[in-house]
């Protein structure tokens, strides 16, 4: 951030057209939120078909996808077609209509917790929507939704099999949710704003120069023990290996969404995707500093990509080297583990802050 | 030398000969049944759990290897082949005959567990009934079906219409009574750690796992009759393959080409030997990496790199051994007396190839223990559940890695020698945590021991004189062993002890070809492994057994 404080994407869209007013304002708040969307679901439409599939072929020592088009990047439209041209089969004695709002609601939580999200500047724009004082509070509290259609899912689907994935599912957020927003807590403490310009710009700061290299403040830098366990509690929030217990395909066949195909099924894929990216964006946010990195300020969504990407990738990797833990085994890392050393973090940061403030 | 036995041999292991036999059990015995590898006595058949009590008791006969039952013009047959883990040379077979009006037998059940599904197998196929037994139901044909496929009134030209209201449909009563909070669940026969068509009865109590119970039949083929319609010297060759069909080809035709080596008395040229070893070896380790792979499937889900890497590999003794035999899977490369034929031209090609493969090994291994063994979370996941006892594994019969994971010492190809495995230098593995993960370092290292086999084959086919290279043996045209001589023979397939069962009746068909599937004795012991633990390690569990459904069931 520089010393004025770019405007908010919705601002510059009114202030480019100069058009004022409450109607003004919600039009332009309607179309800076569908650019972000569609940002934010053109990676997920990249990541599902093609991108995972050549990842994990190069984990795998396979080649995947190069059928279709350079680097087999038509099959992003061709699975597209297939999958929603499937038959969208609705078991008997499933509870309607929860059964079909879930799917809707894991994608919606996840889009929605990119309404605070500082997304970089791509030339004079700000991709950032609204940047309330309690910004960070709001982005948990949007990602946390999704348990509730995992939920949702695996009980009004009428199967045992997605009963036990929603049960896993509710175990494990409550195992983790605490821990991830309570080290998410200290970093608050470092910054003292909820606000998560503010957060980010907290960050800006000079760390130490080697070399006549600047190290930024991120918080990664500066507190990495509660880096790794924001890390490792994120990974359990979007329940991917080793924590991906919830779905766990080789014990509960895919947990709460067994019963779904066709379109409903694209919509939980994608709500996992973007739910990944979210995770990415958050961990950025609050700990690599944003969309911050070198270059001009003007370049900096080219920042925040590689950075949710490169997180998705972790998660890939993570998926393709480590073996998922058993559920009992996860309560007990979240309640034992976890909860304990992010309680320890926070009250440390506590006094370090203290001591030097 | 590694091939002799470390343990000191114990009382039980003592060897008694059929004439001292006979005086231990006195009046059980009502005559005397030789088979050509063991002593058999004839019992009554309602003194079978005594009679095998006092052998497993005073004698040491701790292994029921299998149950294999027959109907003859005046009589049903249950003859029960037992053994000694210490040392299965020593067999003695007991001979139950049954009233041919009214066949009932009593039950070995309570003297072993294995024989719970042994013998529901012979009541569902033939027909004889075991009082005292605990369940007995059909176990491969479905509860419907009418009369007894092998006994020999049987009328397969009957259609057989099973009504829906006769099947059990689990779902269709409400599993869940006032009284308890459990919950029943199907695993499978569609379910991705199933590893085939398998259907795992379950009831949970929340996560964790009350009851299990392993429905198999689902791929039951008839192997038996149709090897008992082939006659011995073509006609049964290729059936083998199709049992354990994940690459053990070479091993379980093995087990057909002894059993009728030895009951046509054919002595088979020490080359063919020597290449059998080798080609039996290479599908060993074919057969270990796919249970690796999909071990590491089960535990990691699906994604993991492991599977790729171990299907690699797996990948590369297949090339092999499509090179040695003409074929991938189903290899019918054994004959009675040999080998098909020899080495691929250029031999030095071959050698080389297999060289090379044999040098990159220790490499793989060394990366499996990186990727999946020394990994915290895996350890986490396999020590210390789906623990087997090893008395509990021998009481259910269990060989092959599952026996060896659990601490018995028992590998024919050491104890019972056959092919060339006695003149060569390898160790047999056993770990002693009776665990998961010990199941699957016993299979890691089986497939070092296996390259070591390899390797010293290929040294002595190298050296090989041209004029001696005698793959086959002489057999006549047609093979028709004596009537009414019986043989079993079994033989370390990739599983365990897979043996074979047959009685010549002088035709050139053998009268009852009966297969002892590993697998099938391996499975029984799942409920001991997996009541009381989570989901997750029911499907461990499973995948450390290393079932293939095509054995099972037959």
């Amino acid at each position: 951030m520089g010393a004025v404080p770019a405007q908010l994407f919705p601002e510059f869209l009114a202030n480019a057209v100069g058009v004022e007013g409450l109607l003004a304002e919600i039009v332009s708040s309607l179309i800076g939120a569908t650019v972000v969307a569609s940002i934010i679901l053109a990676f997920s439409g990249v990541a599902g078909p093609w991108a995972k599939r050549k990842i994990t072929a190069a984990f795998t020592d396979r080649i995947a996808v190069d059928r279709i088009g350079p680097f087999g990047l038509l099959i992003i439209p061709a699975a597209s077609v297939q999958l929603l041209a499937k038959e969208l089969i609705i078991p008997e004695g499933v509870d309607r209509p929860t059964w079909d709002i879930a799917p809707i609601i894991l994608p919606a939580s996840a889009l929605l917790g990119f309404s605070v999200i500082p997304m970089g500047q791509i030339g004079p724009l700000n991709i950032h929507l609204a940047d309330p004082e309690v910004g960070l509070a709001l982005v948990f509290a949007f990602a946390s939704i999704a348990s509730v259609s995992l939920v949702m899912a695996g009980y009004a689907s009428s199967n045992k099999y997605s009963l036990l994935g929603g049960l896993r599912a509710v175990a494990q957020n409550l195992a983790y949710e605490i821990p991830l927003i309570v080290t998410a807590m200290s970093v608050v403490i470092f910054a003292g704003t909820l606000q998560i310009s503010g957060v980010v710009g907290a960050q800006t700061e000079t760390l130490v120069t080697i070399a006549g290299f600047d190290i930024p403040s991120w918080y990664a830098f500066v507190n990495p023990f509660a880096f790794v366990l924001f890390l490792t509690a994120n990974m359990a929030e979007i329940g991917r290996n080793p924590f991906d217990i919830p779905e766990a395909p080789t014990e509960i066949v895919g947990g709460y969404q067994t019963e779904y195909s066709s379109a409903y099924f694209v919509l939980f894929y994608l709500g996992e995707f973007v739910h990944i990216f979210l995770g990415g964006a958050i961990l950025s946010v609050v700990f690599l500093g944003g969309a911050s990195g070198p270059g001009p300020e003007s370049i900096s969504f080219i920042w925040f990509v590689v950075k949710v990407w490169g997180f998705f990738l972790f998660t890939q990797w993570a998926r393709a080297a480590i073996p998922r833990v058993r559920i009992d085994q996860l309560i007990e890392i979240g309640w034992k583990g976890m909860l304990v050393l992010s309680f320890a973090n926070l009250v440390l940061t506590a006094v370090i802050v203290g001591v030097i403030a | 030398m590694s091939l002799e036995r470390q343990d000191p041999v114990d009382d039980g292991a003592l060897e008694r000969t059929p004439d001292e036999l006979e005086a231990l059990l006195g009046d059980l015995v009502v005559d005397r049944d030789d088979h050509l590898n063991a002593p058999g006595f004839v019992i009554r058949p309602d003194t079978v759990q005594e009679t095998l009590s006092t052998l497993k008791q005073e004698a040491g006969y701790d292994h029921l290897s299998v149950v294999s039952a027959q109907e003859y013009e005046n009589r049903y047959e249950s003859i029960y082949h037992l053994k000694k883990y210490d040392d299965p040379t020593q067999e003695v077979s007991i001979v139950v005959p049954a009233d041919k009006d009214n066949p009932v037998s009593e039950s070995a059940e309570p003297v072993f567990r294995t024989a719970d599904w042994h013998e529901r197998e012979a009541y569902d196929l033939i027909g004889i009934e075991y009082d005292d037994h605990p369940d007995l139901r059909r176990i491969l044909l479905p509860e419907t079906w009418q009369g007894h496929p092998l006994s020999m009134d049987y009328d397969k030209d009957r259609p057989q219409i099973a009504t829906l209201p006769e099947h059990a449909n689990p779902l269709e009563e409400h599993h869940k009574d006032a009284e308890s909070d459990t919950m029943f669940l199907n695993i499978g026969p569609h379910h991705p750690a199933t590893h085939g068509v398998l259907h795992l009865k379950t009831v949970l109590d929340g996560e964790q796992v009350v009851d299990v119970e392993p429905d198999i039949g689902y791929l039951h083929r008839s192997e038996e009759q149709m090897a008992q319609s082939g006659t011995y010297r073509h006609q049964i060759m290729p059936y083998p393959d199709r049992w354990d069909y994940i690459s053990a080809g070479l091993l379980n035709e093995w087990a057909y080409a002894r059993a009728a080596e030895d009951l046509a008395d054919i002595e088979v040229p020490e080359y063919a030997q020597v290449i059998r070893t080798m080609g039996a070896e290479m599908c060993r380790i074919a057969a270990h990496m796919l249970a690796l792979a999909t071990f590491a499937l089960d535990i990691n889900g699906d994604f993991t790199a492991t599977f790729m890497y171990a299907i690699n590999d797996r990948e590369r003794v297949q090339d092999l051994l499509e090179d040695l035999t003409g074929q991938r899977l189903m290899f019918n490369y054994f004959r009675l007396g040999g080998v098909v034929w020899d080495l691929p031209e250029p031999r030095e090609e071959f050698f080389s190839k297999t060289r090379d493969f044999l040098d990159q090994l220790p490499e793989s291994v060394e990366e499996y223990h990186n990727l999946i063994t020394s990994n915290e979370i895996f350890q986490m996941r396999t020590i210390d559940t789906g623990v087997l006892p090893p008395d509990v594994a021998k009481n259910y019969g269990a060989t092959g890695p599952v026996a060896r994971g659990s601490g018995v010492d028992y590998d024919l190809r050491r104890d019972d020698p056959y092919g060339y495995y006695d003149e060569l230098d390898w160790d047999v593995v056993t770990e002693e945590g009776c665990d998961n993960f010990s199941r699957l370092l016993v299979r890691m290292r089986e497939v070092e021991e296996s390259a070591k086999i390899i390797e010293q084959c290929i040294d002595l086919l190298e050296d090989w004189p041209e004029d001696e290279r005698n793959i086959q043996a002489n057999v006549p045209r047609t093979l028709r062993p004596d009537d009414d001589t019986e043989i079993y023979r079994a033989v370390e397939g990739a599983k365990g002890e897979l043996g074979i069962y047959i009685r010549a009746d002088g035709t050139d068909k053998p009268a009852r070809f009966k297969i002892r599937s590993p697998c099938f004795s391996n499975l029984q012991t799942l409920p001991e492994m997996a009541n009381g633990e989570y989901i997750p390690d029911v499907v461990a569990a499973l995948g450390s057994l290393d079932i293939v459904l095509g054995e099972v069931d037959r």
